[in-house]
């Protein structure tokens, strides 16, 4: 059957196709679909005799994979790229020993950043671990590289890293999709007890010269990843060398420019673009077969400049006689993501330099491509510019027969729209309520956030995330406060799914310092950020299966903690007076605030505004900032005058009634099920939801 | 090479309507790319989905739509269809919802962002757009959650798609979950008489 596949569901079920037996990761934009296609297929039971889970942490994850490759099954990891870097332990050692049934480790790079902490580039990574690695450049590549990884894995005896970035993972094509996939059946003889399983430094020195043996091999024989195009008039000087999702830009923009260069009646110069899909090892013999020839070489990538470091060595130590042009000759964009917009102009400026009669650029330019100035600006897509809140002001259509001038005058008006905490989101009360609760005692606090959704506490008008490192670091990070800031209040805030991949040891490490820092687990029963993944607080597994659910406040006694509050924070009461009586305990406490994400809950009826007793004052809005609670300044009312009032967006907001505790006039109210308010500041979405 | 981007706020079903479009895309034979925005940006923020369908014998290279490359801009909210002007073709087609969603950031403003600037700024920024009262036909649908067929049977009636009716409804019954197929085609049939008396909008 054929279907649309994103990506990563493609990549999904070229590893069962593969006869991938064990799976297991850990939840990361733009990663995560690749456990639960998988997982929706087992439990279909069209893919057979395959074990998938997710585990606790990245480095959990990886280590189970790695022994059961030791016993010749075929296994998958899969993680976001600062996964990574919580499995890169397990990583460096894993290499030394080497694997037996095959190997892959599922990366995924984020250019932009678009949901990560950093742009990392794990071709770096892979070349400083020595462990070889795949770029595609599109699902379908993705998909054959997936089928070739497990081979060669086998071949050599080492783990191998498929590393797409967000632009494949999270594109889609047609794929023709097989009925039923079935892991292929494990060695008879299994785990072989072998002195070569034990890390040892002389096994490790043995280890080292079997890793620079094959690493040798495969860039001597590298896989059929690195196709070259070969186009236009002449001889060419010129030659780009792209990786990734960058070689479809690339490609798209040289046919553009030839295009545009035919309307014009211009030559469009010869050139080569290649791509390299085995960018580590570097597949040195074959570019320089199929480049020798050229005067010139762009680079063009994501992330680093490792294409261009290799050019740059391979011209060195060859003596290509190549003028190398990339990031670090101002000729590529340093961060962000790349775009045919982007590679048309700085193609067309390559050309007319080598080959080209110096016309390009303008036709480019003519035809309104632009783009941003290398090192300075983010990327010029869509979606970079609708995160960051501004669209790149780009000459108007005739549609909209509008100056330019007008047009971006209109732009700096449109309002920004970052994403928020969604309406009846738990968070929004733990948030305020341990404002409350400070404001009360008196004290100033100090917010260390952490990684999910609770990081957007950071917006207005909660402001409650003053640090966000990395996943776990919430907690660690505020016993640093405790030592260097003691006037201060340091508050750490944690999600369940955090608290369980990294969250525990900060926790130990309060209880045996005696830091006086206050831990509040927010406890939604999910992953919810990367879609709603279960852990190990919420007493199932991936396929549904029970387990005796982890207690968050038995495992905080179990570490140490003898404060340790408990709150609904839909509750505004209840939660600020345990807000409240865990800062003011001296030494580590914690807050554990439960109730569901809402997108595990169907929605309340929403709350109603009596406009009678509205003023117009704003407080719900200026101290929750929900979604649900929109501003309209021309309403009027007896109390608000030409203030205006707040308006409830009925298909947002779910009822959950915190607006209704912080209106100091009543105007707020649940609704009840048959339609009718009731004014109470108690919570009802508690009894409705239990 | 077709290219539509159609663009809203996270939830919104911006996603659905990208893979009804390429379902009927695929139905004609030609290869089809398309990308979205997923992870943080659904919470709520700016989303962008790509459908781009490839020249007969001809191949899509990369999922993103350039500047001044999409044939057809859909958006789902006017604010953010503004936003993504820059992306649509000169004489492109702008179909777009008029209903406004103000953001958290709009509401703490001073001077906020509601239906009726949005509508203003609409009529600045690009007067040729296919303004849909969506609010209407959504009543007039009577489900709450069909913007996403809405928007699609305006665009498919400007022809600007490439995608005929029988292939729209087809592509439509292959990407609903099979409860909600009748329910979905009833709404394409509310929305093309709803425009077959009024001739002039399109």
């Amino acid at each position: 059957m054929r279907k649309l596949l994103m990506g990563n569901e493609a990549f999904a079920i070229a590893a069962l196709e593969a006869g991938v037996n064990v799976v297991a990761g850990y939840p990361g934009t733009p990663s995560s679909e690749v456990v639960e296609t998988i997982a929706k297929r087992v439990a279909q039971g069209s893919a057979r005799n395959v074990y998938v889970e997710w585990s606790i942490n990245e480095k959990a994850a990886l280590e189970l994979v790695a022994s059961a490759s030791y016993s010749g099954a075929r296994t998958l990891f899969t993680c976001k790229q600062m996964g990574l870097n919580v499995a890169s332990d397990a990583l460096m050692s894993l290499n030394y020993v080497g694997v037996k049934g095959g190997c892959v480790l599922f990366v995924a790079d984020d250019p932009g950043p678009i949901s990560s902490q950093t742009e990392q580039d794990t071709r770096r990574f892979a070349s400083f671990a020595k462990v070889p690695v795949l770029d595609p450049a599109t699902p379908e590549q993705g998909y054959a590289m997936m089928q070739a990884a497990f081979e060669l894995s086998e071949l050599h005896g080492t783990p191998v890293i498929i590393r797409p970035t967000t632009r494949v993972c999270h594109s889609s094509a047609f794929f023709q999709v097989p009925d039923v996939t079935s892991g292929r059946p494990l060695p008879e003889e299994g785990f072989v007890k072998d002195p070569k399983w034990v890390i040892f430094p002389k096994r490790s020195y043995q280890g080292h010269e079997e890793i620079n043996q094959r690493l040798r091999k495969m860039a001597a024989a590298p896989l059929d990843f690195n196709p070259v195009v070969s186009a236009g008039e002449g001889y060419a000087q010129a030659a780009v060398v792209a990786g990734g999702v960058s070689y479809g830009y690339a490609a798209e923009a040289l046919d553009r420019i030839a295009e545009l260069a035919a309307v014009a009646k211009v030559r469009m110069p010869a050139y080569k673009l290649m791509q390299i899909g085995t960018p580590y090892p570097f597949p040195a013999d074959a570019v320089e077969e199929a480049l020798g020839d050229v005067d010139a070489v762009l680079a063009y990538e994501e992330l680093d400049h490792t294409l261009e470091d290799e050019l740059l060595r391979l011209n060195g130590a060859r003596h290509m006689g190549w003028e190398v042009r990339g990031k670090l000759t101002g000729d590529a964009l340093t961060r962000g993501e790349n775009s045919v917009d982007d590679a048309m102009v700085r193609i067309a400026r390559f050309l007319d330099q080598f080959g080209g009669k110096g016309k390009l650029a303008k036709l480019v330019a003519a035809a309104g491509a632009s783009a941003p100035a290398a090192g300075t600006a983010a990327a010029g897509t869509a979606a970079a510019d609708a995160a960051a809140g501004n669209a790149a002001v780009g000459v108007p259509t005739s549609t909209s027969a509008t100056a330019p001038q007008e047009f971006s005058q209109v732009l700096d008006q449109l309002p920004t729209r970052p994403p928020v905490l969604c309406a009846g989101c738990p968070h929004r009360g733990s948030f305020y309520s341990i404002k409350q609760a400070l404001a009360q005692i008196g004290a100033e606090g100090i917010y260390c956030g952490d990684i999910g959704c609770y990081t957007l506490g950071n917006a207005a008008p909660l402001h409650t995330t003053d640090t966000c490192l990395c996943m776990g670091a919430g907690i660690t990070m505020a016993q640093g406060f405790a030592v260097s800031q003691p006037g201060r209040k340091a508050v750490a805030f944690v999600g369940d799914s955090t608290f369980f991949a990294s969250g525990l040891t900060g926790c130990a490490n309060a209880a045996y310092n005696g830091h006086d820092i206050t831990v509040c687990v927010l406890d939604n029963s999910t992953t919810a950020m990367t879609g709603g993944q279960p852990h190990p607080g919420t007493g199932v597994r991936l396929m549904g299966e029970p387990r005796p659910a982890l207690n968050i406040p038995t495992v905080l006694e179990a570490l140490g903690f003898t404060c340790i509050e408990q709150a609904n924070p839909h509750n505004l009461e209840e939660s600020v007076a345990a807000a409240a009586r865990a800062i003011q305990f001296p030494g580590p406490s914690a807050v554990v605030f439960k109730a569901p994400c809402v997108n595990l809950i169907p929605k309340a009826n929403p709350v109603v505004l009596d406009t009678q007793s509205c003023t117009g004052c704003k407080k719900c809005i200026t101290s929750i900032g929900c979604p649900g609670l929109g501003f309209n300044p021309l309403a009027k009312g007896p109390k608000s005058k030409d203030r205006g009032q707040v308006v409830i967006d009925p298909k947002q907001c779910d009822g959950c009634g915190l607006c209704t505790q912080v209106c100091p006039f009543g105007s707020l109210t649940v609704a009840t099920a048959a339609g009718t308010a009731t004014p109470s500041p108690s919570n009802q979405k508690e009894a409705s939801r239990a | 090479m077709r290219n539509i981007l159609l663009t809203g706020v996270g939830g919104q079903g911006t996603v659905l309507a990208a893979k009804i479009l390429a379902a009927a895309y695929e139905h004609k034979g030609r290869h089809v790319r398309t990308a979205e925005t997923l992870g943080m940006a659904q919470r709520g923020g700016s989303v962008v989905s790509f459908v781009r369908m490839a020249d007969p014998g001809k191949t899509v290279s990369s999922p993103v739509i350039p500047k001044l490359g999409a044939d057809l801009l859909i958006s789902f909210e006017p604010a953010e269809g503004v936003r993504m002007l820059p992306y649509l073709k000169p004489g492109g087609t702008f179909v777009t919802a008029t209903t406004a969603i103000q953001p958290v950031t709009a509401a703490l403003a001073r001077d906020p962002y509601t239906g009726q600037k949005a509508q203003q700024l609409l009529r600045r920024a690009a007067p040729g757009a296919l303004m849909v009262d969506d609010a209407e036909l959504l009543a007039l649908v009577g489900n709450p959650k069909a913007l996403n067929i809405v928007l699609l049977t305006v665009a498919q009636a400007t022809g600007q798609l490439d995608i005929t009716i029988e292939g729209f409804k087809q592509a439509i019954a292959d990407c609903v979950k099979p409860k909600l197929v009748e329910m979905n085609l009833q709404a394409v049939d509310t929305v093309r008489d709803y425009l077959a008396k009024r001739p002039g909008l399109l």
